[in-house]
């Protein structure tokens, strides 16, 4: 067995059982930390809560422009906070090598985007990437809230896009077989840090809106 | 088997000097050499007696040999069966028994040192190696005696080089190749299902011819011809960089000369000069006929996890792999249950000491 063979093979088949493992394993303890009950009668609708937070987090939130109340005050990390993730989620899910993994372990896939569109994105989530990190190193408060982890975050998840990108155009002379095997073991250290990292956030980040969606509902404030 | 020179034999053979710088500047441009290296070229056949080639086949299909009947370079097909001679070659081979043997042996004792050794199949290890026997001999026994007399091996077919077919799992024979049994003689790997008979010849012709080794890559492979990927001279490399991909075999996109990627191409993690070399003449290769190449010049590729799924899709079946996610998913639900209870006994236990000092203090 050589070492694309054994990172796209059981390294992968490793780091994949870790991270379900560990992403169902951190939904399920958060799920069964509970709530308190609400003795206090509703005053609207927990279900119209929840889906009015999402609207406004995912539909509206992200394209709001930099100057507006809320965001104006840190418009560079909005700015490149939001090319980074819209750059990795059409990475992620529009990608053909992408939907062809995604294909081989869900068993179906959908429509791919186009290579040079997907090129794009990749590039902005690799820029957006770079400006947060600047921004980190540069803000003095911003060094003194990041951590270890929060700098290995940064490396985790910026080595797959670069490495991916690298691989899908052959660059730097390299041969393929060898970027593969540095993009697949990237790709596998991601997935097994994902669950004891921040990163879990794509997953948390829904429990919280849910969450937060139907008691503000209920309680007939806007989410 | 004569001491003349090859250029003596086609003088014998009424070919001009003329005709012979000719073939001699084929020859070079055949052995993917440069232009400025023809007169080693022309040196090496005016000195150069005729060396002889010994073929031998183990578990193979004798594919490797079909393929080198029809090579398609007239003069290197000419050069190697009337210049270069190919001594001993079973399938090719009019005599049989244990007369073709005893000349086989002459050969390789008058010739010791010299000869060139090319191999065709793998060699079965298990059980003494009784899986393949020629005259009541092993092929691990015949392949250590030649070996040990060869100037330099070449193992021509993916079986010869890293076992192949019969390597596959589960290898009932314990088939390995060439390389895993002889450690101390050059060997040169012409790997292919079968290789590209003008890959066959030129090396082999380059070998006898100038008396060295070409340039190998990694694996062994001379570098002229496995240098690049099917991908890097591929046709139907725009449709990648473009991202269209022919979706089935008969799609539009497929009609359409699109990138067989989707469909399982092994082209990007292939070696081979099939897209630019080609096959029967230059006509066509795999991914030219509208199918994905296999990777058929890479090490185990008969279990590099299916032809026709894609280069992207982890190898291993998915059927245990979604087994497992399933009781990845089940270990992190006890795992979540099982702390979130600790969690509660603990509380509650730290409640009632709570209650049970508040009393004391009351």
């Amino acid at each position: 067995m050589d070492w694309l063979e054994f990172s796209r093979g059981p390294m992968f088949q490793v780091a994949l059982l870790v991270f379900i493992l560990g992403m169902v394993y951190r939904f399920l303890r958060v799920i069964l930390m509970g709530w308190k009950k609400d003795y206090a009668p509703p005053r609207g609708s927990a279900a119209a809560g929840v889906v009015k937070t999402y609207v406004k987090g995912l539909g509206f939130l992200p394209f709001l422009p930099p100057k507006f109340p809320g965001t104006r005050h840190r418009p560079l990390t909005y700015i490149a906070g939001g090319m980074f993730h819209l750059g990795l989620f059409v990475v992620i899910f529009l990608s053909t090598p992408h939907v062809e993994a995604w294909r081989s372990v869900l068993g179906f896939g959908w429509p791919t985007a186009p290579t040079p569109l997907v090129d794009g994105f990749a590039a902005m989530a690799m820029i957006g990437m770079i400006i947060l990190l600047s921004n980190r190193i540069v803000s003095p408060v911003g060094r003194m809230l990041t951590g270890l982890g929060e700098w290995l975050n940064w490396i985790v998840v910026f080595l797959p896009l670069l490495t991916g990108w690298v691989t899908y155009h052959h660059l730097f002379g390299m041969p393929y077989e060898t970027l593969f095997t540095i993009h697949m073991l990237t790709v596998d250290w991601l997935l097994i840090w994902i669950p004891f990292s921040r990163i879990s956030h794509f997953m948390t980040y829904f429990i919280t809106r849910t969450v937060h969606g139907a008691r503000f509902g209920r309680l007939g404030v806007e989410p | 088997m004569t001491e003349k020179t090859i250029y003596e034999s086609m003088v014998e053979r009424g070919l001009s000097r003329r005709d012979f710088l000719k073939l001699a500047t084929l020859m070079t441009a055949a052995l993917g050499l440069e232009y400025s290296q023809l007169p080693k070229v022309v040196h090496a056949m005016e000195s150069k007696p005729r060396l002889p080639v010994i073929w031998l086949e183990f578990q193979d299909c004798a594919g490797c040999s079909e393929a080198l009947t029809r090579s398609h370079d007239p003069y290197l097909t000419k050069l190697l069966f009337n210049d270069i001679s190919v001594d001993y070659h079973e399938t090719l081979f009019a005599a049989a028994g244990k007369q073709a043997e005893e000349n086989k042996e002459k050969i390789m004792d008058e010739y010791e040192g010299q000869f060139v050794l090319v191999v065709e199949g793998s060699i079965p290890t298990k059980d003494n190696g009784v899986y393949c026997t020629i005259g009541g001999r092993s092929a691990i026994d015949l392949l250590e005696e030649a070996a040990s007399k060869a100037m330099a091996i070449i193992s021509v077919g993916t079986c010869a080089s890293y076992g192949g077919l019969p390597h596959a799992n589960p290898n009932p024979t314990g088939a390995v190749g060439v390389h895993d049994l002889v450690k101390d003689k050059p060997i040169i790997h012409v790997p292919g299902c079968p290789p590209i008979p003008e890959v066959i010849t030129n090396t082999i012709a380059h070998v006898v011819l100038l008396g060295e080794i070409p340039e190998l890559d990694s694996l062994g492979r001379p570098k002229a011809f496995y240098g690049q990927t099917v991908h890097d001279r591929c046709p139907r490399r725009p449709f990648y960089e473009r991202g269209q991909f022919a979706e089935s075999y008969d799609d539009a996109g497929a009609k359409a000369g699109w990138c067989l990627y989707k469909l399982g191409c092994k082209g990007p993690t292939t070696y081979s000069a099939c897209a630019t070399i080609k096959w029967n003449e230059g006509v066509s290769f795999p991914v030219q006929s509208n199918h994905p190449c296999l990777g058929c010049t890479e090490p185990d590729f008969w279990d590099g996890g299916g032809f026709y799924k894609s280069l992207a899709a982890p190898p291993g079946a998915e059927a245990a792999r979604g087994a497992q996610a399933g009781f990845a998913s089940l270990g992190g639900a006890a795992l979540a249950v099982g702390s979130a209870l600790y969690a509660k006994k603990v509380k509650q236990k730290a409640a009632e000491e709570f209650k049970a000092q508040k009393k004391k203090e009351a």
